[in-house]
């Protein structure tokens, strides 16, 4: 296949976050050091050759961005400092942009007033259904001296409200990942055959859960992996509870510590908080360089997380310290937080990359799998 | 005849000889051969003690033949030669038997390696008896020079001697001075103007007092040597005779045609042009299409002609540079264009030249590598309804994809290559050519400048081809080494040359037709062969080709070749013995 080069594409990337275009001489130093390179799925100079060229085809096709989870290792020691590791981090913002069919990612990523704009006019939505359904702020205070939130907010309506966020989402993401599917594998041609799809299913949730390659990236006293899979479980609870479990989970009794429902709250909002202040004094701090170049989608990622646990925590606290008005508003305060951050950073942003990423991998091993049984066969036909 | 009295020296040359070769055993071994009075070892021969040693032995033991054993002659051949001077001898009575190189440094076994030692400087005694004395030669330099070309490299070395009060001839084949350069609009890497620069110096050279300029001319044939050349130069229907000292070669090169190269189209696709054509394009200011539009897509092709085995195997040195200025150029001209450089690979290489790309690099320039080799980019045209009037075709090396470019110009960085009657000025200068048909220069590394021939020097691209400050050294250096012997007055020739016993030859030329110098000439008066010995360097072809053996070769005669065979052999036999 024949591609016309494209000079515009820099364009388009540079708005997405690519720092330096020019630079790169393609040393393969970058593949090199990388700790996951792999010769089909990842592999950095290559990728920076075609986003350099402006090959749309070939990038889209392109599943190296999401094999990288970014130690920087490339950054770090690259002779020309062109930054292969932010490339890598545009190109996933670039990929979100093209698997969404919608357009909204593009529109949010490049147009900061448009983010902005969707963000707070949802967080006035939700406040605005509070304030037109008008519900019962009810002073009194239970037995045991908790808030009646079940009566601010009754589960039944939460639950509505809950699946179907969670079925608006699930349907953009799902279309999306078809479309990722269609620009790696048909597109381009790939056979594969349907039992592979089968044998390396287990690959996606295993990936999903341990996300076991991204332990390699751990060098040198780095502890990325450990900080990010805290975040990643804490918040992963946390929306299985909210979601699956909520008539478990907002309740008006106050269980003693050691009730699961607490203990796992307490874990989801810990490993969360942990993540987080890792991440926000190293954005701060830029002392490595994973956190040296912040995109604002990146910082909206973590504020909008942020905010949402701690008033999250702060709910907690005002409903079992019998303080009503406290945790009504901070209900609504929450839910007016966490509506736009999921509806918004999940299949449009940033988090989309909970879906992307082991769908990538899985496509790899489907792509390796594949391979490797043609090659079997060919040789067994040559043999025979 | 006076008695022959031999001194052999036997060389350790620290442990480099004496490992491998017993040395005590050869100095042993040889004092008995016949006319050999002393035979010595010592540590270092070339040390001041060792020189020293044999100085004083030359006079103690009225020696008249010095034979030493030691390295290569090409590295101690003069020191000795400097050596028997000093003790009032004639430098050439002496010889050099190599038991470094061809012995120590080559052989593992001991004993072996001590008789060929032997077998060596047995030879070079049996030879130095037959050794005569050779008296130094010198000729007179006629101050006046003949520059030819009149590009940068020549119009340079003519100012700078003739500013010194000699004369200069300036022989130009074109109506137009300034060469190459007169046709190029800016000079890498500081876009300077070139036409600034040459059209300064031609106007200085139009008006110098010290130098003629023949124009429209070229160069017929030239005859004499160093310090006594003449040539007719035939001028506007009037002949002049022109004496000089020494010559410049600075022809330069022209650039190369590729119309033979199919995948470029050069010659059919219209907008396809030359790199010296958009030169043109922007010495007149304007950098248009053929039908008269800008181009929103110019493409650059590097290396049209040459690293390739199909046309030239080298690299043309300044096309990669060139293409980076014209990237520079475009950028500032339209600057909206997309430029694409499809190159094989990029040599940025000496002084700001590698600043230029990367600066050059940081203007959205898109840089694509071919394989040069075996795999060329293809133009062709694009189709009615595509955007750009031509694409190219190519198989992009650092992503491994198939691309194609669009283009509404393209630039072929065409490679230099040697002017078209180059054989023919080789020939009547008296100057080798390489394989390549540039003009070889005496030693590749140590003499660039000079020729294998005395008083030419070859200066600039006709040597190969180079930037303008590299050419612009070597024609100053050139000067110099011009300079020097004219301040001399004279200037010391080869004394180990051919001569001709008239008695013998029979005068069937074949000697003139082998000589490489063209230093033979035929008296047809007496039907004999004549040697001018101020351009014979004494290779010896002549000697050898010569059927009636009248051509004799000084410190090169058959009684010295032969009898060194002799006492090789005769050593040699106890060698097949063991």
């Amino acid at each position: 296949m024949i591609q016309r080069v494209n000079p515009n594409l820099k364009k388009d990337l540079l708005k997405l976050g690519v720092k330096d275009w020019n630079e790169c001489f393609h040393c393969g130093n970058c593949t090199a050091i990388c700790q996951l390179t792999e010769e089909d799925s990842l592999n950095p100079r290559k990728v920076f050759r075609q986003a350099q060229l402006g090959l749309k085809t070939s990038l889209q096709a392109n599943i190296s961005p999401w094999m990288c989870y970014y130690c920087g290792e490339c950054s770090d020691t690259c002779p020309r400092d062109a930054n292969p590791g932010e490339l890598m981090m545009s190109l996933r913002r670039y990929l979100t942009s093209i698997y969404d069919w919608t357009g909204l990612s593009r529109l949010f990523y490049t147009n900061k007033f448009m983010e902005f704009a969707a963000i707070l006019g949802l967080a006035t939505i939700v406040i605005l259904l509070f304030a037109i359904w008008g519900p019962p702020l009810d002073p009194t205070l239970t037995s045991e001296g908790g808030v009646k939130i079940n009566s601010f907010a009754p589960i039944k309506w939460i639950e509505l409200g809950d699946w179907s966020m969670a079925v608006v989402v699930a349907a953009l993401l799902i279309s999306n990942i078809l479309n990722m599917f269609y620009k790696v594998i048909i597109k381009p041609g790939v056979k594969i055959p349907l039992s592979v799809y089968a044998t390396e299913l287990w690959k996606l949730p295993a990936h999903f859960a341990t996300q076991a390659k991204f332990r390699k990236c751990d060098t040198k006293g780095k502890y990325y992996w450990g900080a990010h899979w805290m975040m990643m479980t804490g918040y992963t609870i946390m929306f299985i509870l909210i979601v699956v479990f909520l008539p478990e989970f907002q309740v008006e009794e106050i269980y003693d510590w050691w009730h699961w429902q607490r203990l796992l709250g307490y874990y989801s909002t810990f490993g969360l908080l942990f993540g987080l202040i890792y991440v926000i004094i190293g954005r701060i701090k830029q002392n490595n360089q994973i956190f040296k170049f912040s995109h604002l989608s990146d910082w909206l990622f973590v504020i909008m997380l942020f905010m949402t646990t701690v008033s999250g925590i702060m709910l907690h606290l005002f409903r079992i310290n019998g303080m009503p008005y406290a945790t009504y508003y901070t209900y609504i305060a929450h839910i007016a937080i966490l509506i736009p951050m999921i509806c918004i950073e999940v299949p449009f942003s940033k988090w989309s990359h909970l879906a992307y990423r082991p769908f990538a991998i899985y496509f790899a091993s489907l792509k390796k799998a594949a391979s490797e049984k043609q090659y079997k066969t060919g040789l067994a036909a040559e043999i025979a | 005849m006076e008695e022959i009295r031999i001194g052999v020296y036997i060389c350790w040359c620290g442990t480099n000889i004496a490992k491998m070769v017993d040395v005590e055993d050869v100095a042993r071994e040889l004092s008995e051969m016949p006319d050999v009075v002393i035979a010595k070892d010592y540590k270092y021969m070339c040390s001041d003690p060792g020189q020293d040693l044999i100085i004083k032995d030359i006079k103690k033991h009225n020696l008249n033949r010095i034979v030493v054993s030691a390295c290569s002659p090409r590295i101690h051949e003069l020191t000795f030669r400097r050596t028997l001077e000093n003790a009032g001898l004639n430098p050439y009575m002496f010889q050099m038997a190599n038991i470094r190189e061809q012995v120590s440094w080559v052989h593992d076994d001991r004993i072996k390696a001590t008789k060929k030692a032997k077998a060596l400087v047995a030879a070079a005694i049996n030879r130095i008896k037959w050794h005569e004395s050779l008296d130094k030669r010198t000729v007179s330099i006629n101050p006046s020079t003949l520059v030819i070309g009149g590009g940068i490299a020549g119009i340079t070395a003519a100012l700078e001697l003739a500013d010194t009060g000699s004369q200069v001839f300036l022989v130009e084949k074109e109506r137009k001075l300034g060469g190459n350069m007169a046709k190029i609009d800016l000079t890498f890497p500081y876009l300077n103007s070139a036409q600034q620069i040459i059209n300064e110096k031609i106007d200085r050279i139009e008006h110098h007092p010290n130098i003629r300029i023949f124009r429209n001319t070229v160069i017929d044939e030239i005859f004499g040597y160093i310090g006594n050349f003449n040539s007719t130069i035939g001028q506007n229907g009037t002949e002049a005779e022109l004496k000089f000292g020494n010559i410049i070669v600075a022809t330069g090169l022209k650039s190369f045609d590729p119309s033979g190269i199919k995948n470029y189209g050069y010659g059919k696709l219209p907008d396809v042009i030359t790199s010296l054509e958009f030169e043109q394009m922007l010495l007149n200011g304007k950098i248009l299409t053929k039908e008269g539009k800008e181009p929103a897509n110019v493409a650059i092709i590097h290396c049209v002609g040459s690293r390739n085995s199909d046309e030239h195997e080298y690299c043309s040195r300044t096309c990669c540079m060139s293409a980076l200025k014209y990237a520079n150029q475009l950028r500032s001209a339209i600057p909206e264009v997309n430029i694409y450089q499809a190159y094989a690979d990029m040599r940025a290489f000496g002084k700001g030249c590698e600043e230029l790309y990367c600066s050059t690099s940081r203007k959205d320039v898109m840089f694509l590598m071919f394989d040069q080799q075996k795999d060329l980019p293809v133009i062709m045209e694009a189709k009615a309804d595509d955007s750009c009037k031509m694409v190219i075709e190519m198989n992009e090396k650092l992503s491994g994809e198939r691309i194609e470019i669009p283009a509404d110009l393209v630039i072929l960085m065409v490679g230099l290559e040697a002017q078209d009657d180059a054989k023919e000025l080789a020939r009547s200068v008296g100057i080798s050519m390489c394989g390549n048909s540039f003009f070889m220069e005496k030693h590749p590394k140590l003499d660039p400048v000079a020729t294998t021939t005395s008083g030419v020097y070859v200066v600039g691209n006709c040597q190969a081809p180079k930037e303008i400050p590299d050419a612009i050294s070597q024609a100053k250096a050139a000067t110099a080494r011009i300079m020097a012997t004219i301040k001399q007055g004279e200037v010391e020739v080869e004394v180990i040359t051919a001569e001709v016993n008239e008695d013998i030859c029979c005068g069937c030329k074949t000697c003139i037709q082998v000589c490489p110098y063209t230093a033979i000439t035929f008296d047809e008066n007496n039907s004999v062969s004549v040697v001018n010995e101020a351009i014979c360097k004494g290779c010896g072809t002549c000697g050898s080709a010569c059927p009636t053996g009248a051509i004799r070769s000084r410190h090169f005669t058959d009684n010295q070749i032969l009898s060194q065979i002799k006492g090789l052999m005769s050593k040699s036999l106890e060698l097949n013995e063991l």
